[in-house]
This record gives C-alpha cells, sequence and structure tokens, in this order.
C-alpha cells in the first residue's frame, strides 16, 4: 500500500496529504470532530490489459504490472475528489499520459491497451456505484474487446444470464446472492463462452470481470474479487 | 427482565455517544446490567469503524466501564485506540455491540461517502466476523439539525438506510425509530441530554433483548 500511496501522491500533486488530514480536529473546539472525510473519497485503480508488462510512472515513482492474471490489475487506492491526476503508462518506449479527476464516490479504473498498431492507449472506465450491500456479491463486467459487441455474463452449464448487453468500452454490473457458481463470458450466442474464475462468491464483496484482447491474440478473461486500501490519516 | 441476556458478556464498543458520564456508557450499559448481562463497554470520541482495527490516536477522549463499576473517563491528549482484536480476546464476549454512524455520515458534504463508509464497516464487521462472534450494529439517532455538527435528519435517514444494508453479517439496530425527528433534545446537536441518552439506551437494550431471544429462539 505504501508504495501505490506514494506513487498516487505524487500523481495528484499533492491531492492526497489534503486527504492525510481528514483526521484533525480544530484546536479551538475539541468537542468537534469530523464525520468522515471532509471531501469525500474517491477510489482509482490500474489495469493492465497488454501482452506486457507496463509501468506506471510519476514524478517519484514507477509500478510495474505485470501481463499475469494475478498482477494485471491493482487494488483500488483512495484519492482526493476534485484534484487532477497526472503520470504517464510506458512500455518499452512507448508511452501514454494519464489525466484523471475524480469525483466523490467515484470508482475509476484506468485500463491500459495496445491498439492494433502497437500504440499504447489509455481508457478511463468511470462508475459511481450504490449497491453496496453485505449480504449480496456485486459483480461488474467490463468489456474490453473490441471484436466482442454484446458482452455477456453467464453462470451454469445453463449459461442463465447474469449481465448482458455490454457493448465494447463499456461496462455493466449486478448484485447477485452469494453463491458457488462457475461464470462465464461470452460475446454472442454462437461463441464459445470463456470462464470467469472468481471462486464461491462471498456476501459484501465487490468483484470484477475484464474481456479483453491484445492484437492479434484471442479473447482472455480476468476475474477477481475488488479490493481497496484502507484510508487512514 | 427477560432471561435472553442472562449471563452473557456483552461487550459495547461505540463512539463519542459512549464518552460521557450520562451518555450510553451508564444507560445503556445499565440497562443490559439489569437484564443479568455481564457487560464491557469502552467508547472512543470520533473515532471511524476503522478506528477499532487500524491503530490510531483518539481525538476527543475515549472512557471505558466494567461490569457494575462506574465508567473510567479519559480525557487525556490523543490517547491510543484500543483494538476489537484484543477486546475480544480480554472479555470472551458472547455478544458484540457495535453504537456508530454519526462520524462517518459526512455531515456537510454533499453527497454521503457512501463507498468509504461501507469499507469502514466492513473492516470492523470482517474482524468481528473472524472470531465468529454474533453482533448488533446501532445505527444513530436523529439529533437536531442546525449545529455546528451540520447533522440533518435526511441525513440520518441516509445514513441509517445504508447502515441497514451494510452491517450484515450484524444485526441492524435503527434508531430512529425510537423516536420523532427532533424529539429528543441535544445540547450540540449532536450529544442528546439526559433524558435522551435514556430513552435511546433503554430503546437499544429492548431491541437487542428482542433479537437476543429471537436467535434463542432459533437454536
Amino acid at each position: 500500500m505504501a508504495e501505490f500511496l506514494r506513487t498516487l501522491a505524487a500523481l495528484a500533486l499533492g491531492g492526497l496529504l489534503a486527504v492525510a488530514n481528514i483526521g484533525s480536529v480544530s484546536a479551538a473546539d475539541e468537542r468537534l470532530y469530523p464525520s468522515g472525510p471532509p471531501n469525500g473519497v474517491g477510489y482509482l485503480r490500474f489495469a493492465n490489459l497488454t501482452a506486457h508488462e507496463v509501468t506506471v510512472v510519476s514524478a517519484s515513482a514507477r509500478i510495474a504490472l505485470p501481463p499475469s492474471e494475478t498482477g494485471r490489475v491493482r487494488r483500488y487506492d483512495p484519492v482526493t475528489p476534485g484534484s487532477e491526476l497526472n503520470g504517464t503508462v510506458q512500455e518499452g518506449g512507448k508511452s501514454a499520459p494519464i489525466k484523471v479527476t475524480l469525483t466523490a464516490n467515484e470508482f475509476v479504473t484506468v485500463v491500459v491497451t495496445n491498439a492494433r498498431d502497437g500504440a499504447l492507449s489509455t481508457a478511463l472506465l468511470r462508475e459511481t456505484p450504490s449497491d453496496f450491500n453485505a449480504a449480496k456479491s456485486s459483480i461488474a463486467l467490463y468489456n474490453m474487446d473490441e471484436g466482442c459487441g454484446d458482452a455477456r455474463l453467464t453462470a451454469g452449464d445453463k449459461q442463465t444470464p447474469v449481465i448482458g448487453g455490454v457493448a465494447p468500452g463499456a461496462s455493466g454490473r449486478r448484485l447477485v446472492n452469494p453463491v458457488d457458481v462457475a461464470l462465464a463470458v461470452a460475446c454472442s450466442e454462437a461463441t464459445q463462452p470463456l470462464a470467469a474464475k472468481l471462486g464461491p462468491l462471498a456476501a459484501g464483496e465487490r468483484y470484477s470481470v475484464f474481456i479483453f484482447a491484445p492484437p492479434a491474440m484471442p479473447p482472455q478473461i480476468v476475474a477477481l474479487r475488488d479490493e481497496s486500501a484502507p484510508l487512514r490519516p | 427482565m427477560n432471561a435472553a441476556l442472562a449471563g452473557l458478556v456483552v461487550l459495547i464498543i461505540g463512539d463519542s455517544h459512549m464518552v460521557s458520564r450520562d451518555y450510553l456508557i451508564t444507560t445503556l450499559h445499565d440497562s443490559l446490567t439489569q437484564q443479568e448481562a455481564v457487560v464491557h463497554s469502552y467508547g472512543m470520541c470520533g473515532t471511524n469503524a476503522g478506528d477499532w482495527v487500524y491503530p490510531t490516536k483518539v481525538s476527543c477522549g475515549r472512557a471505558e466501564r466494567h461490569a457494575k463499576a462506574g465508567p473510567i473517563i479519559d480525557r487525556s491528549q490523543r490517547p491510543p485506540s484500543w483494538s476489537i482484536d484484543e477486546l475480544i480476546a480480554k472479555h470472551k464476549p458472547n455478544l458484540v455491540v457495535v453504537e456508530m454512524g454519526d462520524t462517518m455520515a459526512g455531515y456537510g458534504q454533499a453527497a454521503i461517502p457512501q463507498a468509504w463508509i461501507y469499507g469502514e464497516i466492513r473492516t470492523l464487521t470482517g474482524k468481528i466476523k473472524a472470531h465468529n462472534l454474533p453482533c448488533v450494529w446501532v445505527g444513530p439517532p436523529w439529533g437536531n439539525e442546525g449545529s455546528s455538527y451540520h447533522k440533518t435528519f435526511a441525513r440520518v435517514k441516509e445514513m441509517s438506510q445504508l447502515l441497514s444494508q451494510s452491517v450484515a453479517p450484524c444485526s441492524f439496530i435503527d434508531s430512529t425509530q425510537f423516536s420523532k425527528p427532533g424529539e429528543w433534545p441535544t445540547t450540540d446537536g449532536q450529544h442528546l441530554t439526559s433524558s435522551g441518552y435514556g430513552a435511546w439506551g433503554k430503546g437499544i437494550a429492548a431491541s437487542i433483548v428482542q433479537i437476543a431471544s429471537q436467535s434463542s429462539a432459533k437454536r
């Protein structure tokens, strides 16, 4: 966490310093205390959906994102809403800029992909969820495969629809019961579903499923339980 | 008296509503003790749910009370926080009661910080769940509007709704059901007068007895 927060602090150009002060209490009135972070909180993470390792670079830190199932998607880190975050993502000699400002309660995933000509590019997946529920599981399907016109998340051998109609560059989300069921992603009725291995769904947890296809490669799935770093002063 | 709590060890943790002598550390503690529970109460003023998991300094006082002894109020400068793991290990409770909401509801902010609140709650309930203990979460009372705490009835309602869907596996006690908005007077918009803490403590205790009775019946 410390490594990533340092990076974000650098990216935010001091934006996190404001968050770090949330616990302070006015010396003039000791009984007054804050009720939550004064400016709210946004959450930012990075996802490497290329076939190569990429590096997120800020003025003072570098974070490598390997192209592995467990390393592609970072956990969310809390950031100060309203502060512009700047940086670059690099792969070999190629780079792409990162520039994003979050709003309160917003979750943003900076997705890194390769275009067909190999150029590095970033896209922002933005969401302000309101489905927090400790008795259910929340699953999001992110379609980052340009060749997948209609992504669907299905459950079980009967391919029961869970999330459907997700266009390229878009996402869908649904609350489901916390069950142990085989999930898969399909792009149309005709294509063979690809397994999305989340394991047994746990109550109260949130999950992400990405479908993506690096240039000249078949579609792939990365599926994970979302994690967030705690906001501590 | 209802026998549902007789002999049970109850651990109560909470925020500033537990940190002064006439607050819940007296009224709720006494009400549960009258039900023959052995009660251990802890309050940390100005703290969030996660502060019972991640060590911090307490900004505006803390208090504790054990069984039939009186409350011990600590107003020293920034004493260390208590850890839920350590308190559970020390007292080996049969039931954990969490009283918390006002310190997290984002009073004065345009939007309730629901993602952050959910994370704070899950941090604490996850620890309680890991000990396999039943728990009850008590939401905030209405309070009064127009104070320097910027508490509003609308936000209390919003916070209570968010808590109701976020505190599982804990049971939720909605404190707004005990009174009408503004019915219980406050000293500063947020903290109740003695009569309010008396009514709130009795209301919470009655709800806990009801929850415990239902749990016993299921077993």
